[in-house]
């Protein structure tokens, strides 16, 4: 079923898995902007569970983002074939920037 | 002789950081070394599906465990960790971070290697999860389109060295202050 959906000219279309890629990589960042955002006490998201304290709502707030950012991709993405090397790039990027925003010596160049 | 081998915390910490870390880990090399080894540019051999198939489980597997070990290690394991011991407590060895903020010389444990440990771990669940999902809606194509290979390789590569590094980072603190 997925399969034909993707197929395209005979050839399976890639914008399922470009939208898969480019959601984690949106996840990735989301999870370092909550962090960030949070250490700057610019913004925090109200505790979800209290004994794990603001982990819990920074997480699951990224994690939610990922999940709606992979959802609207995908539904827009799937069954076309999408030009891979600019989304390739944009997620890494993305992945990057994220993973850095988690390391606390960046936070303190706030 | 009632006295506990393992007290629950700690066998909570072992399935975090060595059943389902560890697990994931080791799922990782495969998939990676899998991803380097199988590609193939004739889809249709019995073989590549096969082999494609198991692929898709490994990467699926990965996923749930990487899930699994963020989950526990968020919600079982890091609230004893976090625990304020009552004022004039001096035995701290029940309240690790305290613990750990108690001594300068491994203060740096909480201040760095924790708020990694906080947040990594569910980076690298996010890129596992877009790996498996790929490799089950695409299966065999995985293995025979150099694009997505390669993609699918960076990704879970990113993701061996983020889980690598925070379960080291886990030792550390283990070592120091284990959750017993």
């Amino acid at each position: 079923m997925a399969a034909s959906e993707d197929r395209k000219n005979g050839e399976v279309a890639n914008g399922a898995a470009l939208a898969s890629f480019l959601g984690a990589g949106i996840g990735a960042f989301a999870v370092g902007v909550m962090v960030i955002l949070s250490e700057a006490g610019l913004f925090v998201v109200p505790t979800l569970y209290a004994p794990a304290g603001g982990v819990s709502s920074r997480t699951t707030s990224a994690a939610l983002i990922w999940v709606i950012g992979w959802a609207v991709l995908h539904s827009r993405w799937k069954g076309r074939q999408i030009e891979s090397r600019r989304v390739h790039a944009v997620t890494m990027l993305l992945i990057g920037l994220g993973v850095l925003l988690t390391f606390p010596p960046v936070w303190k160049l706030l | 002789m009632d006295t506990m081998l393992f007290t629950d915390r700690s066998i909570w910490t072992m399935i975090h950081g060595i059943a389902l870390g560890g697990g994931a880990l080791m799922g990782l090399s495969a998939a990676l070394f899998s991803l380097r080894a199988m590609s193939t540019a004739d889809v249709s051999d019995v073989a590549a599906q096969t082999q494609s198939r198991c692929l898709a489980w490994l990467t699926v597997s990965i996923a749930v465990a990487l899930w699994l070990t963020v989950l526990v290690g968020t919600y079982i394991n890091f609230p004893p960790y976090r625990a304020t011991p009552p004022a004039g407590l001096l035995d701290l060895s029940q309240y690790p971070r305290s613990l750990i903020q108690s001594d300068p010389g491994t203060v740096w444990l909480q201040s760095f290697a924790m708020e990694i440990k906080e947040h990594v771990p569910w980076i690298a669940a996010m890129l596992a999860t877009a790996v498996a999902f790929v490799s089950v809606r695409y299966r065999s194509k995985l293995l025979s389109d150099a694009q997505l290979r390669s993609m699918s390789t960076a990704l879970l590569a990113i993701c061996f060295v983020l889980v690598f590094f925070v379960a080291l980072l886990g030792i550390f603190i283990n070592k120091v202050a284990p959750l017993e």
